[in-house]
């Protein structure tokens, strides 16, 4: 395609001409309207000019005239100075309009400023001045009079012409300037019309030269569409786009005729194959059918196989069995029974009828189908149930479909009944197939059912574990725990078994104090070379109860192999909290020990290194007895636990009075307090026990030594004996400080001590109560108490109740042993006299007590005692234990009596030298005493036959 | 003469110790517990306060960080007597605050020689 001859060449032509045209008409008028523009404001700025210097010209001139006629009438000098002064301005203003204008008209209106002024300033005004300062007043005025006035007159109404005419020229000249303005629009407007007519004609050439021809064409290409071949008729001469694209046109056009004269020959033949299609399909339809009829065979099969696999409940796959086997064999009933467990499911039977068949499966029927090993189908009179509403004679046929197991054995039986249509012997081959399967998931099932039943064995028997049992695999999944782990870590609601090692583990340590739980988990879990050594028990604490778990771990091996780890969590919070109140304990008893073993060590070292003064040595010496005292008791009370917890503890058990016994304690306590007021408040008439009475005794001076000790500021104690359910109660209650309600349970546990570090710290070994608690046990009694923690607590003793009358012949005969002795006891501790008092009273004697020994010696001036018990040190700085017995024996009256020295002193021989019959050194049990005593009494012939207490024994 | 408060809450002791101190003409103030024993710490001046370890209401330690802290009074000697003898126990008291520790049970006399040494040094 030539560019010369193509339409887009036409058409930039065409355009081209178009812009040129409207370019050049613009740029014409733009610059006719400049022009005439700036011609017309040149001028009037020229004018304008001109009139402001005429009018200047004017202005200086009437100041003159004003000046020279002020000066003429005031004689002013100044006014007729300015007067003149005007000259020289106005000559400048006319130099200034000549130079502006140096047109003729105006040259004239110069030479008039010019000659006026030659008149006014040259000879008017000196003549005037003159003659008015010559005093020619009117000269002056007739001057003025005749021409001056009328010639000035003149003058400023040539100036005012001027300014007129000027005004009127300005005026012209824009009405000149409007109506070439004016002219210059009609021309625009002429040319934008110019302009249309030429675009006009430029589409009307587009239109002839493209449009029609196509127009032409689209209608041939309708026509070829519907098939009319007709060529188009234009421009074949064309050489541009459209020429060629009509030659195109025409090419094509005939193309297609000739392949539409193909196609037609092509279109038979078609036909013809078509036929033979249509024969061929109704073939493939047939075949299809049959396929249909396959896959309809196999999706039954499938669905049983999927139905039987999908589930391990037995008796959901027996349903599934039947019903599904029901709808292959189209079968209106059927059964399914197991030999072996006798269970069973059918499909449109009665629970009756499936009994029955249950009852009679075994007779007959085992043995034809395990004879023959293959199904076998009868044909009988269907029987009036199932007849229905039909009359006349109906047949149904029963199919029975052995099952068997992989040993070959008849596993099952099944039996399906339809009405009408006999069971083909073709199909039974595919009944059977569907047996097989059937027999191989019931297999499965049994097998099943075997391998849970020792599962759930293995469970129950990990769940009578005690210990938490956690089985970790060796890619460190939980593969099973028992009860007592999900216990212990509350697993109902975190099911961990199956997690992986990271979820477990990081929940377990969400419940442990312990941060590096999870490291030793890890390093359990993950071990697997069994020469290294790794840490196989971890103690734990958890978060939330503080209980304390140890764990251990072990390996799972088999053979050679890890198949995972073992751990065994073991709740060891019992364990641990008794550890340490041992520990406790341990720190408790070395204070309690080293307090009085302080003031022994450091009172004797004085004693030893210091000179004191007799009084202080004294006091001293009392001070390391009563602490030695405290230290005996403390010994004892240790003594005493470990052999109640060795249950070596034997009791003297005798009905005995209460009230003596609660009297004797509560005055030896008395003693220890002046804050304290304790009452016997009420006390039934004479209550007995049955009782060892050291052992009661025990009791009530740790329960009322308690009741003192925790109400460090005092208050009454009030001891109250009262009858209540067939027990005999003693109460004792303190307004003390109470007993926190968490400390309650643990208050009889040995060792332990109600924590009050907040309160003033109170001594004891935490002995006591555990100790009154082993007593009243091995009385057939109890001790209980009730307290509120800050206003007090009351503990209660209860003893089984005696019958009062049944008792008191016992007594007297047990107390009778050495009734009726009088034994003088001179001893300065007056706790260890009460302590003599008591153990020689309960021995029958009667006690004379002396703290002194001449006190002592002034009783034996009137009396005589059957016996004598000395004590060596005595406060008595006089006389001591040696003179007493000098004096003593000196006597003749009572030189018989025996003396038993009681002493810390070691002097034993001593002692018998100066006539002494048995020597106990302190500390010594008060009862080993009063057995010296009786020996004592035997061994002089005093007392002929008497019973030796055989307390002493009977206790240790 | 030098001036020593004593605190402890057995009788016998405060008793052995007061005796030990004052035949050697040292005057002796005795407090029972804790609390008495800041109380009269506050109040007087001392040359050296001797304090049991184990005492109601405020336990020794208890007061000598009461004593330092509260009452500022860095430069009063303490000496700690305890029954708590292990090391670690003595390094605890000394770090509260106490100067000196002597193990329970004590002689009196070489509480007397240390008391000197303090009192003297001081």
């Amino acid at each position: 395609m030539k560019f010369k001859n193509s339409l887009s060449r036409q058409f930039i032509f065409l355009m081209g001409t178009f812009i040129l045209a409207f370019t050049i008409g613009a740029a014409v008028l733009l610059s006719l309207l400049h022009f005439l523009n700036s011609s017309f404001s040149e001028q009037r700025t020229e004018l304008k000019e001109k009139e402001r210097v005429v009018q200047a010209i004017d202005k200086d001139f009437n100041k003159a005239f004003f000046d020279a006629r002020g000066y003429l009438a005031l004689g002013n000098k100044n006014l007729k100075t300015s007067a003149l002064a005007q000259e020289g301005k106005i000559r400048i203003l006319n130099k200034k309009l000549e130079k502006l204008d140096p047109s003729k008209e105006n040259r004239k209106l110069i030479s008039d400023i010019d000659s006026f002024r030659h008149y006014y300033f040259d000879q008017t005004l000196p003549e005037a001045f003159g003659n008015y300062e010559n005093g020619k007043m009117d000269l002056v005025i007739q001057t003025a009079n005749t021409q001056a006035t009328s010639r000035v007159n003149e003058f400023q109404h040539l100036l005012s012409n001027y300014i007129d005419t000027s005004e009127k020229k300005l005026e012209q000249n824009f009405k000149y300037l409007v109506k070439m303005q004016t002219y210059v629009q009609i021309g625009f407007i002429v040319f934008i019309l110019g302009i249309l007519l030429l675009l006009l004609r430029i589409i009307r050439i587009m239109l002839r030269n493209v449009g029609q021809p196509l127009s032409l064409l689209t209608k041939a290409a309708y026509d070829i569409a519907e098939g009319q071949i007709s060529s188009p008729i234009i421009g074949s001469d064309r050489k541009d786009e459209i020429g060629l694209l009509s030659n195109a046109f025409r090419t094509m056009a005939r193309k297609v005729q000739e392949k539409e004269e193909d196609l037609m020959a092509h279109n038979e033949e078609l036909m013809a194959q078509q036929d033979e299609l249509q024969a061929q399909q109704y073939e493939l339809e047939t075949a299809l059918e049959i396929r249909k009829q396959n896959e309809e065979k196999l999706k039954n099969r499938n669905q049983l196989t999927n139905l039987i696999s999908n589930s391990l409940d037995k008796q959901v796959v027996l349903d599934s069995i039947v019903h599904t086997m029901c709808k292959i064999i189209g079968a209106d009933r059927g059964i399914i029974a197991l030999y072996n467990d006798k269970s069973s499911a059918s499909h449109g039977i009665s629970k009756k009828g499936e009994e029955q068949f249950l009852i009679h499966m075994e007779s007959g029927l085992y043995e034809k189908l395990s004879f023959e090993k293959k199904p076998f189908a009868i044909r009988r009179e269907l029987d009036l149930a199932e007849k229905g509403f039909h009359d006349g004679i109906l047949y149904g046929h029963d199919l029975y479909l052995p099952i068997f197991s992989s040993d070959t054995h008849i596993s099952a039986v099944m039996v399906f009944t339809r009405y009408g249509s006999p069971f083909q012997e073709s199909d039974l081959g595919e009944y059977m197939a569907l047996a097989k399967n059937i027999g191989i998931s019931l297999d499965k099932i049994s097998l099943f059912e075997r391998s849970e039943e020792e599962r759930k064995r293995n469970q129950d028997i990990l769940d009578t574990v005690k210990e938490g049992i956690q089985l970790v695999t060796i890619d460190g999944r939980i593969l099973q725990v028992n009860d007592q782990f999900c216990e212990i870590f509350n697993e109902a609601e975190l099911p961990l078994v199956g997690k992986p090692f990271s979820v477990w583990s990081r929940e377990l340590a969400e419940f442990v104090e312990e941060e590096d739980f999870p490291d030793f988990l890890k390093k359990t879990v993950q071990f697997n070379d069994p020469a290294v050594k790794v840490e196989k028990a971890f103690i734990y604490r958890f978060k939330s109860n503080s209980r304390i778990i140890k764990v251990y771990s072990e390996d799972l091996y088999r053979g050679n192999e890890k198949l995972g780890t073992v751990f065994v969590h073991r709740d060891i919070t019992k364990e641990y909290e008794v550890d340490q109140i041992k520990s406790e304990f341990v720190s408790t008893v070395s204070h309690e020990l080293r307090t009085p073993l302080a003031s022994i060590l450091g009172f004797t070292e004085l004693m030893l290194n210091r000179e004191l003064k007799p009084e202080r040595q004294k006091k001293y010496l009392a001070t390391i007895l009563s602490e030695a005292v405290r230290l005996t008791s403390l010994i004892n009370d240790f003594l005493d636990v470990q052999r109640m917890e060795a249950g070596k503890q034997a009791y003297d058990k005798k009905y005995i009075e209460l009230l003596p016994i609660l009297n004797t304690v509560i005055e030896l306590q008395k003693v220890n307090t002046s804050k304290h007021e304790i009452i016997l408040d009420s006390c039934p008439e004479n209550p007995m026990i049955l009782g060892d009475k050291a052992k009661v005794e025990q009791v009530f001076t740790n329960l009322i030594s308690n009741a003192i000790k925790y109400s460090p500021e005092g208050g009454p104690i009030k001891i109250q004996v009262h009858h209540s359910g067939g027990c005999l109660n003693v109460d004792v209650a303190d307004k003390g400080m109470g007993i926190p309600k968490d400390a309650m349970d643990k208050l009889f546990t040995k060792f332990y001590r109600v924590d009050n570090t907040d309160q003033k710290r109170i001594g004891g070994t935490g002995l006591g109560l555990a100790i009154v608690q082993e007593i009243m046990k091995a009385h057939d009694g109890s001790v209980t108490v009730e307290s509120e923690y800050g206003k007090g607590s009351t503990f209660t003793a209860s003893f089984p109740a005696v019958e009062s009358t049944a008792d008191p012949h016992e007594q007297d005969k047990t107390a009778s042993s050495g009734s009726g002795y009088s034994i003088m006891v001179v001893e300065d501790d007056t706790s260890l006299v009460r302590l003599i008092r008591q153990e020689l009273k309960d021995s029958g004697f009667n006690v004379i007590a002396f703290k002194k020994a001449s006190e002592a010696l002034e009783y034996l001036n009137i009396n005589t005692p059957d016996a004598i018990v000395l004590d060596i040190l005595l406060e008595d700085a006089e006389t001591d234990g040696w003179e007493f017995m000098k004096t003593v024996k000196k006597r003749d009256n009572l030189a018989q009596i025996p003396i038993i020295v009681s002493s810390a002193l070691e002097e034993k021989e001593k002692g018998f030298s100066l006539g002494a019959m048995d020597y106990l050194i302190k500390p010594y049990k008060p009862s080993q005493l009063s057995r010296t005593i009786m020996q004592t009494l035997l061994k002089i012939g005093k007392v002929g036959q008497i019973l030796v207490p055989e307390k002493e024994d009977s206790r240790t | 003469m030098k001036r020593i408060l004593l605190a402890e809450d057995e009788e016998i002791l405060r008793m052995l110790v007061t005796d030990t101190l004052e035949d050697e003409d040292y005057e002796v103030d005795e407090a029972e517990d804790g609390q008495q024993a800041l109380e009269l710490a506050s109040r007087n001046h001392y040359d050296l306060i001797i304090l049991d370890y184990m005492m109601p209401m405020l336990t020794g330690l208890e007061v000598i960080e009461a004593i330092r802290t509260k009452l500022n009074n860095k430069s009063v000697k303490i000496l700690m007597l305890s029954a708590k003898s292990q090391s670690y126990e003595q390094e605890k008291i000394i770090q509260a605050g106490a100067d000196y520790f002597m193990a329970k049970p004590f002689s009196p006399l070489q509480l007397l020689e240390k008391v000197k040494g303090i009192v003297n040094e001081y």
